[in-house]
């Protein structure tokens, strides 16, 4: 962090984050939109734009959640089946009467729960996080189906619910609702990690265990909270997307499941844990939106997205790793 | 001014103008250097000097920026780690590269697995030749146990065995001994000067001179990667080679001052491992004592550490400063008053992928911290100081503290336990790859400590050090502590008897056994 003066300033800056750990994401994005920009005149609109942010805003606030758990070391395989059970809750309390502050607050209670549940079962039973949320996965995407016997709930024709839907698709001034929760959303998750002791708990976890127990901080009750973090924002999206679909389906939506995981990865937040950060997953995440939004625009079949998505990941993951082996090479690492 | 003795013998390797430089830092600048078969050349200096990469040179790790190697007058492009390993050079790194999972024999021979027909890997073959590896290093360890279960001590020397089993010419040895015992130690350098004597070429990195003066002929100085001189030895004096290394006189070596002590702050009653490792123990500490723990490895010696720094689970009572501090918690032991550095620095101290800042500050978060805020702004006044007090070599806070030298990284682990001035410190093998200079400015921040009322208990495996700093002495054999010593008035030999053979030597030869506490 040198406070080089002046002319120094802009240069050390384009250095910084061209050694960072999303460079190779956020190249990534201003390649495609630029080639995007010159090929399909719709994409440099600003409706389209917003609609890049507004069908991405489920994914990416599961995506800070998911920030969060894999920079502890750990993963959260369950964040889909959470939200897909939390919006189910969420569409049968609407759907029983209740009224729509509560049932929003009921879904986001049910998110915290699914997320304690995980993260007790592995900060305090000590039972692996792979294994506990592989069981969840399905245990709560089982519960999903239970609740409504596998079906769907329509909150369509719930009286209340149009102000959700309308507050969703709607505009503060000229940004819409969904552009400014999210902004909101990722300076907190920015924030907290950066200044708060749990934050920095949270690097310290992901980098070394054990250095970390014995150094005083409090192992189990940041993986917990971790965890619980995980399940916020499984609560949190699950009422987003209620609100924009109009509908609780109880089956996980894969495709968002690997989104989720691949901009968290592609923004540079290490599966070793210890390393990364919220602004790598944004850039991660608008990369992927930009993608997808380029293949509909072109009028490829959305189920060639996929293939397209998994892709990408696996190759950025490995162009990381490239960029790792060259860093490795240059200077850190080994003694 | 170099100084390269007469030898006959054949040069094996010979590097000239080596130079190596990484963001920020230029390790090594025109380093000549010259290896002969048979022959055992000391390379030594103050952390940070070049050491470690010289050698990883010479290993195949590191491509130079500048200069040639010449293996048996050729030269060579090592590209990669296996093609001096073709060509004979093995090295043993600093810390250690073994496949935790993997049971030893598996690691001796990894990459080499002695295969039946079909490919099959032919275990029974594996296991006889791994005993037959770790008979010649006289450790005795079941060849199926897992790496993971084993002391550092036993890794380290399961690391040597390794290399030994390769048909080794050059072997580098990057600070092997400072993991090992005494025992361990010399039994190392006994093989080594056998093998010396069929003609194989060792590079010895090391910090303690006697070893330097055991079994090597030459040694050679680095100073800011750069050459400082190569020397005969025994001729040249521990004196004068201290002075090229850290290019002053060292003075007072331990800087032992009386102190008188205080209160008790410390009463261990029937402190026993849950594990097993160590028996019942009683000890008492004063303020402004140091206390020594001698012991060979394995004897419990670490082990009571652990359990003195809420480490490992463990039973009984422990009063700090009158108070009793609950067990097997390290937040428990930290609220109480105990500092405790591990001796395992990477497994269990540092923060491998995080910078210098973030390492030292994790320690001090709760000071630093209010209403679960960090105040950044104190957390770097408070890091830049702690670098300037502790002599740590950076370029900056931002460091990565991977990038840091052995001896450097040491200095923030125990530098931000000593920072926190708890009543009691643990030091597990607190000097640990550190250089001379260095080693004088701990002893020296721990009479510090000392002399404003911590007790202090210090575990080394060097006993001249035990000697050097200890107002009290004692020594741990087979989970019990066995005899204890006065400070000042002990001596090296009836310490190092104790720890073999678990009783105090008795100047009467007819009192055979004798256990005080
Ligand atoms: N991979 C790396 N990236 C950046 N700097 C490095 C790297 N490896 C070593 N250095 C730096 O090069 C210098 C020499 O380090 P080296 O590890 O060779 O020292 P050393 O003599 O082995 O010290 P020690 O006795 O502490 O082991 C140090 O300043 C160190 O910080
Ligand atoms: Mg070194």
């Amino acid at each position: 962090m040198s406070t080089k003066p002046k002319s120094g300033g802009f240069a050390a800056l384009v250095r910084r984050i061209f050694q960072s750990r999303y460079a190779g994401a956020l190249i990534s994005l201003v390649l495609v939109s630029v080639f995007l920009s010159i090929y399909q005149p719709v994409f440099l609109t600003w409706p389209n734009m917003m609609n890049i942010v507004k069908s991405n805003s489920v994914g990416f606030i599961l995506a800070l959640g998911a920030t969060y758990v894999v920079i502890s070391g750990t993963v959260d395989l369950s964040f889909g089946s959470a939200t897909t059970a939390s919006a189910m809750a969420f569409g049968l309390l609407l759907v029983a009467g209740t009224p729509l502050t509560l049932a929003i607050l009921g879904a986001i209670v049910a998110g915290l729960l699914l997320g304690f549940i995980n993260g007790f079962l592995v900060a305090y039973a000590k039972i692996s996080f792979f294994v506990v949320t592989l069981g969840t996965l399905s245990v709560f995407q089982s519960m999903a189906l239970v609740v409504n016997s596998g079906t769907s709930v329509s909150v369509f024709s719930v009286p209340g619910f149009s102000a959700l839907n309308q507050f969703v698709n709607g505009n503060i001034g000229p940004l819409p609702v969904l552009l400014v929760f999210n902004i909101v959303l990722f300076l907190i998750a920015g924030g907290v990690l950066r200044f708060t002791a749990f934050g920095r708990s949270l690097y310290a976890i992901g980098s070394n265990i054990e250095a970390a127990r014995l150094n005083g901080i409090n192992v189990k009750r940041v993986l917990l909270l971790v965890f619980i973090i995980s399940g916020l924002t499984a609560g949190l999206a699950s009422v987003v997307q209620v609100g924009r679909l109009t509908v609780a389906s109880p089956n996980v939506d894969m495709n968002l499941l690997l989104t989720v995981l691949a901009a968290v990865l592609i923004g540079g937040t290490a599966m070793t844990g210890g390393e990364g950060g919220v602004l790598g997953t944004l850039i991660g995440m608008l990369f992927l939106g930009v993608v997808q939004n380029g293949l509909t625009l072109s009028g490829v079949s959305s189920f060639w997205q996929g293939a397209l998505s998994g892709s990408i990941l696996i190759l950025s993951v490995w162009l990381g790793g490239i960029r790792g082996v060259l860093r490795a090479q240059k200077q850190t690492q080994l003694e | 001014m170099k100084q390269i003795p007469k030898e006959t013998a054949a040069v094996l390797v010979e590097v000239k103008g080596i130079s190596k430089g990484f963001p920020g830092v230029k390790a090594l600048s025109g380093v000549d250097l010259t290896i002969r078969a048979g022959e055992v050349h000391a390379l030594t200096g103050e952390n940070g000097s070049g050491k470690s990469t010289l050698s990883k040179v010479i290993a195949g790790m590191h491509r130079p920026d500048e200069g040639t190697i010449r293996i048996d007058g050729e030269i060579c492009e090592l590209e990669t780690p296996a093609d001096a390993i073709a060509r004979g050079i093995v090295m043993i790194s600093q810390e250690l590269t073994l496949a935790p999972t993997l049971t030893v024999a598996e690691n001796i021979f990894m990459g080499r697995l002695p295969k039946s027909s079909w490919g099959k890997i032919d275990w029974s073959r594996l296991r006889a030749d791994a005993v037959q590896v770790l008979d010649r290093l006289g450790v005795h360890v079941d060849p199926n146990a897992l790496v993971s279960d084993l002391s550092i001590e036993l890794q380290q020397e399961i690391e040597i065995a390794r290399a030994l089993s390769t048909d080794a010419r050059l072997l580098i040895l990057d600070e092997a001994t400072s993991s090992l015992s005494e025992a361990a130690t010399k039994r190392l350098l006994e093989l080594v000067v056998q093998e010396r004597d069929k003609g194989m070429a060792v590079l010895m990195i090391t910090h303690r001179m006697p070893e330097i003066y055991a079994v090597s002929s030459v040694a050679t100085v680095l100073r800011d990667g750069c050459l400082i001189s190569t020397v005969p030895i025994p001729q040249t004096s521990e004196e004068e080679l201290v002075r090229l290394m850290v290019g002053r006189e060292l003075g007072d070596y331990y800087s032992k001052q009386d102190i008188a002590p205080g209160e008790l702050v410390l009463d261990v009653k029937a402190l026993a491992a849950e594990n097993g490792t160590f028996a019942p123990t009683d000890l008492v500490l004063r303020r402004g004592e140091i206390l020594g723990l001698a012991g060979l490895a394995g004897s419990g010696k670490s082990e009571f550490a652990q359990a003195l720094g809420g480490a490992i689970t463990a039973r009984g009572q422990v009063q700090v400063a009158g108070k009793p501090m609950a067990l097997g918690d390290p937040r428990a032991t930290i609220r109480a008053g105990v500092g405790y550095v591990p001796d395992d620095r990477k497994g269990c101290a540092i923060l491998p992928v995080r910078n210098i800042a973030e390492n030292f500050a994790m320690a001090w978060m709760d000071r630093l911290t209010r209403n679960g805020l960090i105040s950044l702004r104190r957390q770097k006044s408070e890091v830049a100081s702690a670098i300037q007090d502790y002599g740590v070599v950076t370029a900056s806070a931002d460091t990565l503290i991977s990038t840091l030298s052995g001896g450097n990284q040491q200095k923030i682990v125990l530098g931000r336990i000593v920072r926190r001035q708890p009543d009691i410190l643990v030091l597990n093998e607190p000097t640990r790859g550190v250089d001379v200079g260095a080693k004088t400015e701990i002893y020296k921040m721990l009479q510090r400590a000392a002399k404003e009322g911590a007790g202090i208990i210090v575990i080394s495996s060097e006993l001249p050090e035990i000697l050097g700093i200890s107002d009290r002495i004692a020594v741990f054999f087979e989970g019990r502590i066995v005899a204890e010593f006065d400070g000042p008035t002990a001596d090296e030999e009836a310490i190092a008897h104790a720890a073999v053979a678990g009783v105090k030597r008795h100047p009467q030869p007819t009192v055979t056994k004798e256990t005080e506490v």
